[in-house]
């Protein structure tokens, strides 16, 4: 199950589990996002290559008018995934503490 | 353990409960469970993906042995499609040359111990390890 919704200081709130089943929902929830957006992943437990695929695809569209996405509270397992993907050098990644 | 899935993404769910139930049973632990899941799915969706002519389901058997797990997916009247000779993905480009395409393989590679790909009569099998501590 993931979920994905606004919080009540205009960032991003994702949870549970974002695996190739539940991109459509995440996509159609980023296709909307057009200006920089925090992401705050502290309910998300896991993301597999299509949910970066997901997250790569809405930051390549908003850095052509200059914004860009930020991630934070990533759980040590996604920061791992991140890590090896080289994610962490073109997103403003910060771990959960 | 052993059981067959139907070849579609939502699988993924029913994938994930079926080795939930035998690594904690296990008493494997997250830092295991974490690359096991992500292994499985990004094989499982490769041979989705990449076999779209078959509606063969795909088998999934879980070994646990000591400290170790060891899953093989087996799918039958495919293509040779060998996961261990994958390109490798320039992960340092910037990011108006990034592209998704061949991360999942990419990580596959970095998160389980061993990895083999076997290929007779039109069966295809990949068997990871993936070890504790």
């Amino acid at each position: 199950m993931f979920e994905i919704d606004y919080g009540d200081d205009g960032e991003v709130m994702c949870s549970g589990r974002l695996d190739a089943s539940q991109c459509a929902k995440a996509q159609s929830f980023m296709d909307e996002i057009a200006d920089t957006r925090t992401l705050d992943f502290s309910g998300l437990e896991y993301i597999s290559s299509a949910g970066l695929g997901i997250l790569l695809k809405t930051q390549k569209r908003l850095a052509e008018s200059g914004a860009a996405l930020k991630i934070t509270n990533v759980n040590n397992h996604i920061y791992d995934v991140f890590r090896y993907s080289g994610f962490n050098a073109i997103f403003d990644i910060k771990a959960k503490e | 353990m052993h059981r067959q899935f139907a070849r579609d993404y939502d699988s993924l769910t029913a994938i994930y409960e079926f080795a939930e139930e035998i690594l904690a049973a296990n008493e494997i632990g997250e830092a295991v469970r974490f690359p096991v899941h992500l292994a499985m799915e990004e094989l499982f969706t490769n041979m989705v993906k990449y076999s779209p002519d078959t509606d063969s389901e795909i088998g999934v058997d879980i070994v646990v042995d000591g400290r170790a797990v060891t899953v093989t997916l087996t799918e039958d009247d495919v293509d040779e499609f060998d996961v261990t000779q994958a390109p490798d993905v320039d992960i340092g480009a910037p990011l108006a040359e990034r592209t998704p395409g061949g991360l999942g393989l990419h990580l596959l590679q970095n998160i389980v111990d061993e990895l083999e790909y076997d290929y007779h009569n039109r069966r295809s099998r990949v068997i990871f390890t993936k070890e504790s501590g």
